[in-house]
């Protein structure tokens, strides 16, 4: 019968020999972290994006708007078509949940922050920002006032959510409740907190919807939301796809931000592929390291050869040693993840979202460790067994 | 006269370097008995060398037969021949091949790992071994922390702790001062007298041969000379 290397000669020789071992470990958590942070980034706006929308409500934009409600735009006379024509809306305080809504990307910064050398303004970027009425805080129950209080009507006031802020520079800056903002240029003063973690508003400021409409001078609404209660999705689609003169159409809320992600699909997959390909050029130099960590031991494996041990015992232990140490590396990589990655935020063009590092994201780090350790040994380990043995004793 | 315990039959290993063809050894006839102490000598590309990785199974002849005990070395399969060495072989190296990250106890328990024993008396026999040769006391010391001297010795415990039969040792003081080598051959030859260990001793050190009661002669992978001393050990 073969008799295998005992399996802590593996461990002690990855432990007697700290420089190989940082290189294995270090290799492997470098190539687990990108593939980590890949999925991370994948699952976070997937996530985000998930938990934005509710299927219980329906969400009514202008036709030929479907994947973008910043450019929708319908009457203010739909919101209370809907709120009477649609029988069975969720009501509070004898108000049905019918909340209409402006969403647009403003250029939004500190007030007072410094010109740039030539004197011009700093490039301010763009934040969403949202019209709200009452009826929002009960249709958008994700979202609540973490301190302060929500904007007055007719105010210049906002409600900031912590990423919007840090978006613009606020979080460093140690802006907080009292703090102007400039808004489209005109200031306004957060006055609450927003605390929506894990979705879109978590990056969004808010303000009353008739201060938005004046500052950007629109008459028209950008959707209205609906707590459907006991109506049907359909009743809400029916009454849209029948009133013609609404020009509007009607999906679920959770719809919408699928379509969304769907929009954001090939950014996801340029971001997975990214990551795959320097990935692979991380696992290229990684399997470098390991072959040259190896290969430094034709010597030792000869010498364990001529000793009496067979092949596959030797393979087996360099295999084990290679797998221990990359798995380290993966596991040191998920350790990294939670504490520094998860739920960092990632900003984009007008919004933001949380990396996600999930059991999803934590098992494609770790595969890609075990699979590093695995395919790594290989060509070493070949290329340590195939010398003849009085070859490799004189290495 | 002994029973041979070694015995080549028109033993040949060619080797293919391009389009030339090496033979270190050619059609070389030997019997070497049980027990028998022999130094190999000859000039540089003699064949010594290849001879003594043939018998050590470590190097497969290209023709001919070898058999060492009742083994035909020949007709053993790679697996076969390792299981046969863990068993029947010691092999020193010149330059002593120690596994730099084990120390001098772990490098000589190595060959134990492959025998169905227990942990203790894997320890047991490890240092007794290393006691043989006079290095209990650094049992713990990794080989860089030994000298040239100890590293062979701790070697030669490594090729005694399974109590092989037969030990090789390719030029096993050449990397030595005469003290340390003196001490080295002092221990093959009473782990010969003591044990009654076959040895075959490749070396170049006339001083060293002359520890060996027989001495084989090699030229261009042939048998030159034989030349024994006291009981006819080797013909």
């Amino acid at each position: 019968m073969m008799r295998l290397l005992p399996f802590d000669h593996a461990i002690r020789n990855l432990g007697r020999s700290p420089r190989r071992l940082a290189l294995l470990v270090g290799g492997s958590a470098l190539v687990s972290l990108l593939v980590l942070g890949a999925v991370a980034f994948s699952r976070g706006l997937e996530t985000s994006l998930g938990a934005s929308g509710l299927a219980t409500n329906a969400l009514v934009l202008a036709a030929g708007s479907e994947e973008s409600v910043e450019r929708s735009e319908i009457a203010p006379g739909v919101t209370d078509a809907l709120a009477t024509g649609v029988d069975g809306i969720a009501v509070l305080a004898g108000q049905p949940l019918v909340s209409p809504e402006i969403h647009a990307a403003l250029p939004v910064s500190l007030s007072g922050e410094a010109v740039g050398s030539e004197g011009e303004a700093p490039e301010a970027p763009p934040v969403l920002v949202r019209g709200f009425e009452p009826a929002a805080f009960a249709v958008h129950p994700q979202v609540r006032l973490a301190s302060g209080r929500w904007p007055r009507p007719g105010a210049d006031e906002v409600a900031a959510g912590p990423e919007a802020l840090a978006r613009v520079g606020g979080a460093a800056a140690g802006a907080r409740e009292g703090a102007t903002l400039l808004i489209a240029g005109q200031p306004f003063t957060v006055v609450g907190t927003l605390h929506a973690p894990g979705t879109a508003m978590h990056g969004e400021f808010w303000m009353r919807l008739d201060r938005l409409a004046q500052l950007t001078q629109r008459t028209t609404r950008s959707c209205v939301v609906v707590a459907l209660g006991d109506a049907e999705f359909d009743d809400v689609d029916a009454l849209v796809a029948t009133r013609l003169d609404l020009e509007s159409v009607a999906m679920t809320e959770s719809d919408y931000y699928a379509r969304l992600a769907e929009f954001f699909a090939p950014i996801r997959a340029l971001v997975l592929a990214t990551a795959i390909l320097v990935s692979c050029g991380a696992a290229l130099g990684g399997l470098n390291a390991m072959y040259a960590a190896f290969a430094s031991r034709v010597r030792e494996v000869g010498t364990l050869q001529a000793l009496g041990f067979g092949r596959t015992a030797i393979a087996v232990s360099l295999a084990i040693e290679s797998l221990v140490a990359c798995s380290a590396g993966a596991l040191l990589a998920s350790l990294i993840a939670v504490l520094f990655l998860d739920g960092a935020a990632v900003r984009f063009s007008m919004g933001s979202f949380a990396l996600s590092v999930d059991a999803t994201a934590i098992a494609a780090g770790l595969l890609s460790g075990i699979v590093l350790g695995v395919v790594g040994a290989i060509a070493p380990i070949i290329r340590c067994l195939s010398l003849p043995i009085p070859i490799a004793l004189r290495a | 006269m002994s029973e041979a315990f070694i015995r080549c039959e028109k033993l040949t290993k060619v080797y293919r370097k391009g389009d030339q063809e090496i033979v270190p050894i050619r059609d070389l006839d030997l019997e070497i008995a049980r027990g028998a102490f022999v130094s190999l000598m000859g000039p540089s590309g003699s064949g010594k060398t290849t001879l003594l990785n043939l018998l050590a199974g470590i190097d497969s002849p290209t023709r001919g037969a070898l058999h060492i005990g009742s083994n035909d070395l020949a007709r053993l399969s790679r697996g076969a021949l390792a299981a046969w060495r863990s068993r029947e072989v010691g092999i020193v190296f010149q330059s002593y091949n120690l596994v730099p990250v084990l120390t001098a106890f772990e490098n000589v328990e190595l060959p134990l790992l492959l025998q169905p024993l227990s942990r203790a008396e894997r320890a047991r026999r490890a240092m007794e071994a290393l006691d043989t040769v006079g290095l209990g006391d650094r049992a713990s010391h990794f080989p860089s922390q030994l000298s040239g001297g100890q590293e062979q010795r701790v070697a030669i415990a490594r090729a005694i702790v399974a109590r092989p039969p037969l030990l090789l040792a390719d030029e096993p003081t050449g990397d030595l001062d005469r003290e340390s080598a003196d001490l080295v051959l002092a221990l093959l030859a009473s782990l010969h007298r003591d044990r009654g260990t076959t040895i075959v001793m490749v070396t170049h050190d006339p001083e060293a041969a002359a520890r060996a009661d027989t001495l084989l002669h090699l030229d261009k992978g042939r048998l030159a000379a034989r030349e024994s001393r006291g009981a006819e050990a080797a013909r």
